[in-house]
């Protein structure tokens, strides 16, 4: 067991590096894709600084913590970009046939698709994040203790967890209608500019859609009220320190529902 | 080493109706057409043979080879290859095979060649010997040492195509399958790679299967052929024992001088255009000499080719009359 772990993550490595080599092949390419997500958050950050210029607070959340939210959001997904944005594209290795070398390999097919990119360009936004957790925990004067960056580990992983299984998730679409980008656009980055703001501001239908049936609210609404020492009308303050738990579940569904997706490609080879 | 026992596969096609009405009904209700791709079919293959797999285009070829290196789930049958059933222990399956697709690389597209051996050295766990052993003797044989070095997405066909061959044979595996190895290379790139598909076959005692829809081929490579049409089986046996059959007639095409009736006994016009006329006869008959010094006797000839049947040809044939 233990040996073969070690056998995945060396693998695993040997295909993340050489796929980091191949996007350095295009450096003008991979330099403008760091920069570009930075500038595109950055812009994002300001947005909100305009928002709030007139209304200074939303819902009782001010500037920095908003900027808080966002940073968290941004972090875990940068994270989970670098891993699973290539997932979109499933349905380009369907419809031309080159999902087929997975197939005929010795190692698992998630494993090999998810080992094909590490996509280094997310780094832009993973920095980005991080400056901004870093600016905003200062100018919030946060002292946590370790049990808080316990919660802000447990967010992040499970974070990554939640929105990559999303992505997973999406591309198994592709399995059954191959074309699959489209819902991606179509359903990430919506939901994904909604939880930005705390999540009082929506109706309540979509509050509990995006608790329960999406859970972008553990992503960084849930953990930013721990983390924040904020309280919500309805959502107890722990569940936020739930978040790592709902990942590994909602991940491990993805990722059986992605097998399925698999098993159904296996009959249909379309 | 490969048994196939009463294999079929039907896919289930999304009827397209006409019109944009037709579309957006067929959003909401959809009508499948079953297509059965491959139909009943069994053979065996033992250890160490060639065996060509050919048809038309749509005939089921690469049904069968996805159903064996355990890419596609049969609908019904029996698959063994090296005791493994490759559907269901795809990974145990995929350690004793070799694959090549040639209407797409393996490889990795944005490096260097001889990084995608490396890749797969480490995905099969190729110990460094072994790797280091097959590495150089497929350089030798395949001058790879030309091409190693570039992207891949950079390499002509033919170059590309003998980085595949090389991909596939590394980790030292019994059964090689071949999809279409040849297809859109030229007479010398072609040639190379049948040489090197013969010596893995007879150095290494790797079992070979390739399908194609190039007769030469099988002529070159394959005492045994595996004729599929339509998804049924319409020949297994020697090559030789078809060419006998089948392979005696020659199609002839000749450009005359002036526009003439032509009529020559034992030959039979196909095709007429103007000053082209396109002939059959066999070989039995009459040899290709005679014809064209009888036909040069009262006509004069510009221009002419002959051609040996192709594989269609013989397909159709096999239909019309039976074995």
């Amino acid at each position: 067991m233990a040996r073969s772990i070690y056998n995945a993550l060396r693998i695993y490595w040997y295909m993340v590096e050489a796929s980091i080599r191949a996007q350095m092949q295009y450096s003008y390419a991979f330099i403008m894709n760091i920069l570009g997500w930075m500038m595109h958050y950055t812009g994002m950050a300001i947005t909100m600084w305009v928002l709030l210029y007139s209304f200074q607070a939303l819902n009782g959340w001010v500037y920095w913590e908003l900027i808080f939210l966002f940073a968290l959001s941004v972090l875990s997904w940068s994270i989970c970009t670098i891993f699973f944005f290539h997932f979109r594209k499933l349905d380009v290795h369907i419809v031309q046939g080159t999902f087929d070398r997975f197939l005929v390999r010795p190692i698992s097919p998630f494993f090999h698709f998810m080992a094909l990119k590490f996509d280094v360009g997310a780094l832009g936004q993973l920095f980005f994040s991080i400056g901004a957790f870093i600016l905003a925990y200062i100018k919030l004067s946060l002292h946590w203790s370790w049990a808080e960056w316990l919660v802000f580990l447990g967010a992040v992983i499970g974070g990554t967890l939640i929105q990559g299984g999303m992505l997973v998730l999406i591309s198994t679409i592709a399995f059954y209608t191959t074309r699959s980008e489209r819902v991606f656009w179509v359903l990430i980055f919506p939901f994904r500019n909604l939880i930005n703001y705390p999540l009082t501001i929506f109706p309540k239908a979509m509050q509990m859609f995006i608790t329960f049936v999406l859970p972008f609210a553990f992503v960084n609404y849930l953990p930013a009220l721990i983390l924040l020492d904020k309280a919500d009308p309805v959502f107890p303050g722990f569940w936020g320190s739930l978040s790592i738990f709902v990942g590994i579940l909602f991940f491990w569904f993805s990722y059986r529902v992605w097998q399925k997706g698999v098993d159904r490609y296996n009959s249909t080879g379309s | 080493m490969i048994t196939v026992k009463n294999i079929s596969k039907i896919f289930y096609i999304n009827k397209r109706q006409e019109g944009m009405l037709g579309a957006i009904r067929s959003m909401f209700f959809r009508e499948y057409i079953e297509k059965i791709a491959v139909n009943d079919i069994s053979f065996s293959i033992s250890p160490g043979e060639i065996v060509g797999y050919i048809g038309p285009n749509g005939a089921g070829k690469s049904t069968t080879i996805k159903m064996l290196t355990g890419i596609l789930v049969p609908t019904s049958g029996e698959i063994r290859v090296n005791g493994v059933i490759p559907y269901r222990e795809r990974q145990k399956n995929a350690r004793q095979i070799g694959v090549v697709f040639g209407q797409r690389t393996q490889l990795w597209g944005d490096l260097p060649t001889v990084d995608s051996f490396e890749l797969l050295k480490q995905i099969y766990q190729i110990p460094e010997k072994k790797y280091r052993k097959n590495l150089e003797t497929f350089t030798e044989i395949l001058g790879l040492d030309e091409f190693l070095n570039t992207p891949v997405r950079q390499l002509s066909l033919g170059q590309r195509m003998r980085a595949d061959i090389a991909a596939s044979l590394l980790h030292d595996p019994a059964v090689l399958f071949l999809d279409e190895p040849t297809i859109g290379l030229d007479v010398v790139a072609k040639d190379r790679m049948r040489k090197f598909i013969r010596e893995v076959n007879k150095e290494r005692g790797v079992t070979v299967i390739l399908t194609t829809h190039d007769m030469s081929d099988i002529e070159k490579l394959c005492k045994r052929m595996i004729l599929i049409d339509k998804g049924k089986i319409m020949y297994d046996g020697e090559l030789a024992k078809i060419k006998e059959v089948f392979g005696r007639d020659r199609i002839l095409t000749i450009d005359f001088e002036g526009d003439v009736p032509f009529l020559e006994k034992g030959v039979q016009l196909i095709r007429s255009e103007g000053n082209r006329k396109w002939l059959k006869f066999n070989l039995e008959e009459i040899s290709t000499a005679q014809l064209l010094a009888e036909i040069a006797k009262k006509n004069e000839i510009k221009d002419f080719i002959i051609q040996e049947p192709e594989i269609d040809y013989i397909i159709r044939k096999i239909y019309e009359r039976g074995l």
